[in-house]
């Protein structure tokens, strides 16, 4: 028997929807009945709409898919004007003002307080450069995932672009993928980095080389069934095949498939490539793609590349993102900029855009560190674009504890989030610069706040895990989290290991500058962090630091859940104005 | 110290309870996770979850515990609870009346 949300998807889902949202549009968010909104909504994620959560009713977050985080100026532009003029809400963000845009662990951008009314103009400007929210959510191909440098970047084994191009344009808006059990993650690598995170997806192509009659050929392994939600973390298995890089789109066709057809329909929670491969085990995955979904000899894998990975993989000698200045190919330079928790002001987006023009760049490149990349800076442009006055604030030199942190949405829109995010981890990156010396030789210290046990901002792969929970403190209610160590991809990758329980949100930096403290004192040379964590056994790890209040304050202690919006004035939940028409007012309402 | 074995999010039901666990020979307290579930496909029973937190625990090894309930029997528990609720309510006003 399938679920609600199945029977919902089989009345209508996909392309269709595009027709419904602009009647709803074009009626007004009280045209969409009632008693059918859940079934909208849910429907809607496929046109990369979300609505948002209590208190915020009528306003919906817009997610627009960049494949591989590429995009051009220009569209980077439209992005900073749509959220401009559309993406602003009944009350401003305290740290990032009246409009903004977030760039996400999965190379895509996030618009919030968006009107349904508005949406056939979003998706016209949108369109007009190339862009789409096609897909962006719901149970398909979702954005493709990879280094947004492919082609580009010096230390690369494949430019994956071209592949990745072909992908996208085949398996979006694609009829016989358009509904999955659930939905599809694809990442491809092309570089010695690991930039595309492939062990955290559903599907994975890895660099790879494989010798045949003498001869070496490049290309890629197989991996499935890699993914954090659901408190079921699990890294992408090995299939044993290798692909040629004109195989791919086979392969990746014949898997998706397999996927549609096997997944398992009845139960959501269920429903992941993760656990099909858990069931199955990696071999039945692979006799099963090679019987019933592709014509050719699936090769067994190649060699791979694994051992050069360094991107978010806690090595002490290489910096585990894209934040610098890098050589291209071509002798020009790409320069990766921190944008702290991945929110940039749309005046900033539009700023960047036009600054990249300016510097005749072609490339704009978001990562799945939430940073942003210029690309093509000549030679000699490269001292004075580096002098740019944006760049002050979106560093490619940034402190360290202003360069790795990661966090998800948070009860600011989210209907699962138990705590306060992205500004409370702004204000610990900024307390931990002003207040807590770096140890020596730490470049970069990846923090990953998330905001309940869904794992938006990757908490398990992170040197210091943040996730979102309650705990008691003098009497009250406070928001918390409960901390994990030293997890991280790279050659061999591994999940955080959980230390502490219920840490008031407000003695959380005490507690990392305590840590901080520790590893300085107690590692052995240049011992990386993830290694000096992964040195020590569980009750080592438990009494290497304590939580502790310190200067730092935090205005959103109490429980933001609770509050229509975190940081009005009157936050209480009756004090929403929502639903309201598309200037912010109230609607009326039968009560 | 091991992950949670049950998720916490807004959705779920109590994510900060205080809670005990006792046995032969030991009696530990720890705040609690407490949750109320169904099935998303035909649901034909409620599942009520608890798990105390693992870290402030020695005596017993991380877990979580479940009980099933028929529609029914979850009604027997909801009555009783606001009955109990009710009996508290009750005794607090009659207090401040007095």
């Amino acid at each position: 028997m399938p679920t609600k949300v199945e029977r919902w998807k089989d009345e209508a889902y996909g392309m269709e929807i595009r027709d419904h949202l602009e009647r709803f549009a074009s009626e007004g968010f009280q045209s969409i009945p009632e008693d059918e909104r859940d079934a909208w909504f849910e429907r809607f994620k496929w046109w990369g709409l979300y609505h948002q959560r209590k208190g915020q009713e009528s306003y919906f977050m817009l997610r627009v898919g960049t494949p591989m985080g590429r995009m051009t100026p220009d569209q980077l532009r439209t992005v900073g004007e749509v959220a401009r003029e559309y993406a602003t809400g009944p009350v401003d963000n305290p740290e990032f003002g009246e409009a903004y845009a977030d760039f996400t662990t999965r190379q895509s951008i996030q618009l919030h307080w968006i009107d349904i009314e508005d949406v056939p103009a979003i998706f016209e400007a949108l369109e007009s450069v190339g862009l789409s929210t096609m897909q962006a959510c719901g149970d398909s191909w979702r954005n493709i995932v990879g280094s947004p440098v492919a082609g580009r970047d010096a230390d690369e084994h494949v430019d994956v672009w071209p592949i990745v191009q072909k992908l996208h344009d085949r398996f979006k808006g694609n009829d016989l993928y358009t509904n999955l059990p659930r939905k599809w993650k694809v990442a491809v690598t092309g570089d010695y980095r690991g930039a595309g995170q492939g062990d955290i997806n559903d599907l994975a192509f890895e660099p790879a080389v494989k010798e045949r009659n003498g001869e070496t050929i490049e290309g890629f392994n197989v991996r499935v069934g890699g993914g954090l939600a659901r408190k079921e973390p699990r890294f992408a298995r090995d299939i044993d095949v290798f692909c040629r890089p004109e195989n791919v789109p086979a392969v990746a066709a014949g898997l998706s498939g397999l996927f549609r057809d096997y997944g398992d329909r009845e139960d959501r929670f269920n429903a992941r490539m993760k656990f099909l491969v858990d069931e199955w085990g990696p071999e039945k995955v692979r006799s099963v793609l090679q019987e019933e979904y592709v014509d050719d000899e699936l090769p067994t894998a190649g060699e791979d590349l694994r051992d050069e990975y360094d991107y978010n993989a806690g090595r002490a000698d290489a910096p585990g993102d894209y934040v610098g200045v890098y050589e291209q190919r071509d002798g020009q330079h790409f320069v990766g900029l921190s944008v702290l928790v991945g929110r940039m002001a749309a005046e900033d987006v539009i700023e960047l855009a036009d600054l990249a023009d300016a510097y005749d760049s072609s490339m704009i490149g978001l990562t799945q560190r939430q940073n942003v990349i210029v690309g093509d800076i000549a030679d000699e442009d490269l001292s004075e674009f580096l002098e740019e006055s944006l760049l002050e604030e979106y560093s490619p030199d940034p402190h360290p504890f202003m360069r790795g942190s990661i966090a998800c949405t948070g009860t600011e829109y989210c209907s699962l989030s138990i705590v306060e995010t992205k500004n409370r981890m702004v204000r610990y990156a900024r307390w931990l610069r002003d207040n807590v010396s770096v140890p020596e030789g730490v470049e970069d210290f990846h923090i990953h706040l998330s905001g309940c046990t869904a794992s938006c901002a990757q908490p398990q792969i992170a040197d210091v895990s943040l996730r979102g929970m309650k705990t008691r403190k003098d009497g009250d209610a406070v928001e918390a989290f409960d901390i994990g160590l030293g997890g991280g991809l790279g050659e061999t990758p591994r999940f955080a290991d959980w230390v502490e329980m219920r840490v008031p949100a407000d003695e959380v930096p005490g507690y990392v500058a305590n840590l901080l403290a520790a590893y300085e004192r107690e590692r052995e040379g240049s011992e990386s962090f993830r290694s000096f964590v992964a040195d020590r056994d569980e009750d080592d790890l438990a009494g290497l630091a304590e939580p502790e209040e310190t200067s730092y304050e935090d205005p959103y202690l109490a429980n933001t859940k609770m509050t229509w919006y975190p940081y009005a004035e009157d936050d209480a939940m009756n004090a929403s104005p929502a639903p309201t028409g598309p200037n912010d007012d109230p609607l009326a309402t039968d009560d | 110290m091991a992950d949670r074995i049950l998720k916490a999010n807004a959705f779920t039901t109590f994510d900060l309870l205080e809670g005990s666990v006792e046995g032969h020979g030991f009696a530990e307290a720890a705040p609690a996770v407490l949750n109320v579930r169904t099935a998303r496909r035909d649901p034909d029973e409620v599942t009520l979850e608890l798990e105390l937190d693992n870290v402030d625990l020695d005596s017993v090894p991380p877990h979580a515990d479940r009980v099933t309930l028929s529609p029914a029997e979850a009604r027997t528990l909801a009555t009783e609870l606001r009955e109990a609720a009710d009996r508290i309510d009750g005794a607090g006003d009659g207090g401040e009346n007095l």
